[in-house]
């Protein structure tokens, strides 16, 4: 999980009794098969859940390297269902991963220590600060220079991997030992699998959801009695709140926070939240591109709708806070939303759980979740035509972090078999949730994730956190999720696109239709350059097509 | 030992100690060892490239085999000088390691940087980098990012003439005879030994941010009603000028205070003395005085101001729509964001001939300004 939402408890003051108490509660409720029969605590997993869950107990502190080596022990099971005490003795292997906040492999490592000393491998690691890694990554890639066995990696970059034959294809006891039925709906294939083939052990979920502030509506509230289910609606009440007071702060009220500032690519994913609702068409799994040329649609009328939303705003004085052409997510998120401005934002989980944790948040009380808004009519791209029906798609921005393994020990079985089993015991069942419950860095990402009463049971508020979690689960379990196009360079994509939408918001296009063909353009360019007939085939098994 | 030497006079005129004979087979040696070492280079070198090029698979894991040749001619071809031509020799090893090191690790990159700035190499392409001839100039030349960025720079040049006035003006207080100037010395150098980058958090994200920025709530203090520093175009560039001047003003105020400091006391002295008034004093004897320092400082600002990056990619990531985009900053995103390699290099080359040939027309003028009149 984030820190966030954990720190907010330890900042809650939770009791020694009351700590034993949720421990108890939990102990006794795996004993009395106290949750449903269909729930994932099923068997001897509960105990052990109900075990890792205590360490070292909600409101006890941060975990340490110490708590991080006791559950990797306790979790260690699975590995021994499948491996022989020793087996890997004299295997050495290379991880490459993250080292955000002290978070990843800081963690990877004390939960692979019991592993490492039960199995005999040794494992060396590769630590990466987030914005050096798509960089390394690249580079290795392009160089030929992979020189680490594991990798933990977002499945953006699969079709840089993957499309490339770089990786090696999961093993049939790594599938069963994991469960990966449980993952929550997008996880599933074909997010992880490239050309049929299962490559990722999903360590992560990422999705974008919608925060608003309840303080805004209801009845007689200045945003309106109900909260905007779509886009339309949204932009409705962004314009009617110009000239309004926010009633927390005292300031000018404002509606949606739109960023319209680039972020490394990062900042695309905003405009797409707008786009999903108008251009994924519930039948047609491509939004971005037409699956079969990688012609873009990024310039079809869905997508100028969503350009042309966030320029009516831009129109009207007073819709944005000052200087909003200057605001990249970061800013909407923390410094305007958390800080009492705007009253509608769609953002990742961190948001959520900073709204309460944060101390630079005063909007903790008053915050409230949902998923991405819909919108009243979709285009349908196979039709060239606008459907008055309303629709909805909830954006999987950035499909979350997973663990692979590299076509390097392919060759060698032993080794082969050593690195699925250090990926299997990250990504293994009890050990995600407990990585789900305190800080890691990740955030549910499974069914049995969103057992509420082991949330509660561990000392989290059951309101909260069922409004919260419940606004992901939604998004993840969504029918019509607008995915992630796991292609190679996709990130270029996006960091062009911002580019173009920054001179668009700026007043140097003439209209949505201009910014949006410009995007067009550059895409083509990027396509062209990368490779048009591998970029297609890659699209199309990217959405399992 | 002196039996075995004596004094030579080379054409130098230098007087060197030197064995006078030097046998054949040592002189053959010296050779081999030279032509062997290279014969090995152009071998491996050779193979290398047919595995890369053709497909045939000589056990190379790497470029280290060609790298390790190539040390072993660069120290052959020392120590092969020393064997051949020995005293002569020897001199010449004070020249030529410092020559091959320059060589490798200046010259070669710089080929190796023209060959990638003529290929297409988008690190996302799986058939990886591929000779594209002119194709990069053909876009560069269609490009309005780069345009734009490069007539920001053009437009930041310009700037650097305020700060020269400014550092000038602070140069002259701290020249002159004021209170606590030793302290005014140090606080004026302060900006400057701050990171740009946390000038870029301090001010451009803290003390200038539009809601509860100190400096935006004093702007609402004296009745502006929404205060924006980064809005339109023209405040945000004038911001980042602003900004970048603040850093950077020290450097050329403590040139100018050098400058100052040289001057004869006495010209302004015996300027007074004929009834020079103090606007007399500075424009026709200082200010000529200075000029020659005045262009080292001007020229010296320029260079880091075609540097211009961090703050940029700090506050505005070249925003809004470009407005405040440096060359560098474009280039940064061009390779970071998007792993154009190949255009990212000739972006680069290209700002690089622009500046040679901008620098060399300024420092020509310079030489011409900071003449004496006669």
């Amino acid at each position: 999980m984030k820190t966030g939402l954990y720190d907010y408890v330890v900042k809650a003051g939770l009791t020694r009794r009351r700590l034993l108490q949720s421990a108890a509660t939990v102990g006794g409720a795996a004993l009395v098969g106290g949750f449903s029969a269909g729930s994932a605590l099923a068997g001897s997993h509960s105990s052990v859940r109900a075990d890792i869950l205590k360490i070292p107990g909600v409101g006890a502190g941060s975990p340490a390297d110490a708590d991080w080596q006791k559950v990797g022990a306790m979790c260690l099971e699975a590995t021994k269902a499948s491996v022989a005490e020793g087996e890997f003795s004299g295997v050495e292997l290379t991880f490459m991963g993250l080292n955000n906040q002290n978070l990843h492999n800081v963690l990877f490592r004390g939960f692979l220590k019991p592993w490492e000393a039960y199995t005999g491998a040794k494992i060396n690691w590769i630590d990466l600060a987030q914005a050096d890694y798509n960089a390394r990554l690249q580079q290795s890639i392009a160089t030929g220079t992979v020189d680490f066995d594991i990798i933990e990696m977002g499945a953006p970059f699969e079709g840089d991997t993957a499309g490339r034959g770089l990786l090696d294809e999961m093993p049939g006891w790594v599938k069963d030992q994991i469960d990966m039925d449980d993952y929550v709906g997008y996880l599933q294939a074909p997010v992880g699998t490239w050309g049929g083939k299962t490559y990722r052990v999903t360590i992560d979920g990422d999705c974008h959801t919608f925060s608003y502030r309840k303080d805004y509506f209801g009845d007689g509230a200045i945003g309106g009695a109900d909260v905007p289910k779509t886009w339309q609606e949204v932009n409705a009440v962004s314009k009617a709140l110009v000239g309004k007071t926010d009633p927390l702060t005292g300031q000018a009220a404002h509606g949606y926070l739109d960023p319209l500032k680039g972020w490394g690519g990062f900042g695309f994913y905003f405009i797409e939240n707008r786009a999903a609702a108008y251009a994924k068409h519930p039948n047609d799994p491509a939004w971005l591109f037409d699956a079969d040329t990688m012609k873009p649609r990024v310039n079809n009328p869905a997508w100028v709708q969503a350009i042309q939303d966030v320029m009516d705003l831009i129109a009207i004085p007073g819709a944005y806070p000052a200087d909003q052409i200057n605001a990249d997510p970061g800013t909407t998120g923390f410094s305007q939303f958390l800080a009492g401005t705007g009253s509608m934002l769609m953002w990742w989980g961190d948001i959520g759980s900073s709204a309460r944790t944060s101390d630079s948040s005063v909007v903790g009380d008053v915050v409230g979740f949902g998923i991405n808004p819909g919108s009243d009519r979709v285009y349908n791209s196979q039709t060239g035509a606008w459907e008055e029906t309303y629709n909805e798609a909830p954006n999987m921005a950035y499909l979350g972090w997973g663990v692979y393994v590299t076509a390097r020990v392919s060759g060698d079985e032993k080794k082969r078999k050593a690195a699925w089993s250090a990926a299997a015991h990250l990504g293994g069942k009890d050990l995600s949730l407990w990585m789900s419950a305190y800080p890691s860095g990740f955030q549910p990402y499974r069914n049995s994730h969103f057992q509420y009463e082991e949330w509660e049971a561990a000392g989290y508020d059951r309101a909260f956190v069922e409004d919260y979690l419940g606004s992901n689960a939604d998004s993840y379990n969504h029918a019509n999720a607008a995915l992630e196009p796991r292609i190679p360079g996709i990130f270029q994509y996006y960091s062009v696109a911002e580019d173009e939408l920054a001179k668009g918001f700026a007043g140097q296009y003439g209209s949505a239709q201009e910014t949006a063909d410009a995007i067009a353009s550059a895409w083509e360019k990027i396509t062209d350059q990368i490779g048009r007939d591998s970029q297609v085939a890659l699209y199309k098994s990217s959405l399992g097509l | 030992m002196l039996g075995k030497c004596h004094l030579v006079n080379n054409m130098n005129h230098l007087y060197v100690v030197s064995d006078e004979h030097i046998p054949f087979g040592r002189k053959v040696l010296g050779r081999f060892l030279v032509w062997s070492a290279a014969v090995l280079l152009v071998c491996f070198g050779a193979l290398q490239l047919l595995q890369v090029n053709s497909g045939l698979d000589f056990g190379f894991q790497n470029w280290r085999p060609t790298l390790y040749a190539y040390v072993l001619w660069c120290i052959c071809l020392c120590w092969g000088q020393v064997l051949t031509y020995g005293e002569k020799g020897k001199r010449q090893l004070f020249i030529l390691p410092a020559v091959l090191f320059v060589v490798s690790l200046t010259v070669f990159p710089l080929l190796f940087g023209l060959l990638i700035a003529f290929s297409n190499w988008n690190l996302s392409n799986p058939d990886g980098r591929q000779f594209n001839g002119l194709d990069n100039l053909r876009q560069m030349w269609q490009d309005p990012f780069y345009w734009n960025a490069l007539w920001n720079m053009v437009l930041y040049c310009i700037a650097i003439i305020g700060e020269y006035a400014i550092a000038f003006c602070m140069a002259l207080l701290l020249n002159s005879e004021i209170r606590a100037r030793k302290f005014f010395r140090v606080a004026f150098l302060m900006p400057l030994m701050l990171s740009p980058v946390a000038v870029s958090w301090m001010i451009g994200k803290s003390m200038l941010e539009a809601r509860y920025g100190p400096l935006s709530r004093l702007a609402r203090f004296f009745g502006v009603e929404d205060p924006s520093f980064f809005s339109s175009a023209e405040v945000a560039r004038l911001t980042i000028m602003a900004m970048d001047a603040w850093t950077y003003i020290p450097l050329m105020m403590i040139m100018i205070l050098a400058g100052l400091q040289a001057i004869p006391k006495e010209l302004n002295e015996a300027a007074k003395v004929d009834g020079a008034n103090p606007w007399q004093n500075f424009w026709e004897i200082t200010f000529p005085l200075m000029l020659p320092v005045s262009i080292t400082a001007i020229l010296i600002r320029i260079i880091f101001k075609l540097k211009l990056a961090d703050i940029v990619i700090s506050v505005t990531s070249g925003g809004p729509g470009g407005a405040t985009d440096t060359v560098t900053s474009f280039i940064f995103r061009e390779y970071r964001e998007r792993s154009n390699v190949g255009y990212g290099t000739l972006l680069a080359f290209v700002y690089l001939f622009f500046i040679v040939i901008f620098m060399t027309i300024l420092m020509k003028l310079a030489e011409r300004w900071a003449q004496p009149k006669t």
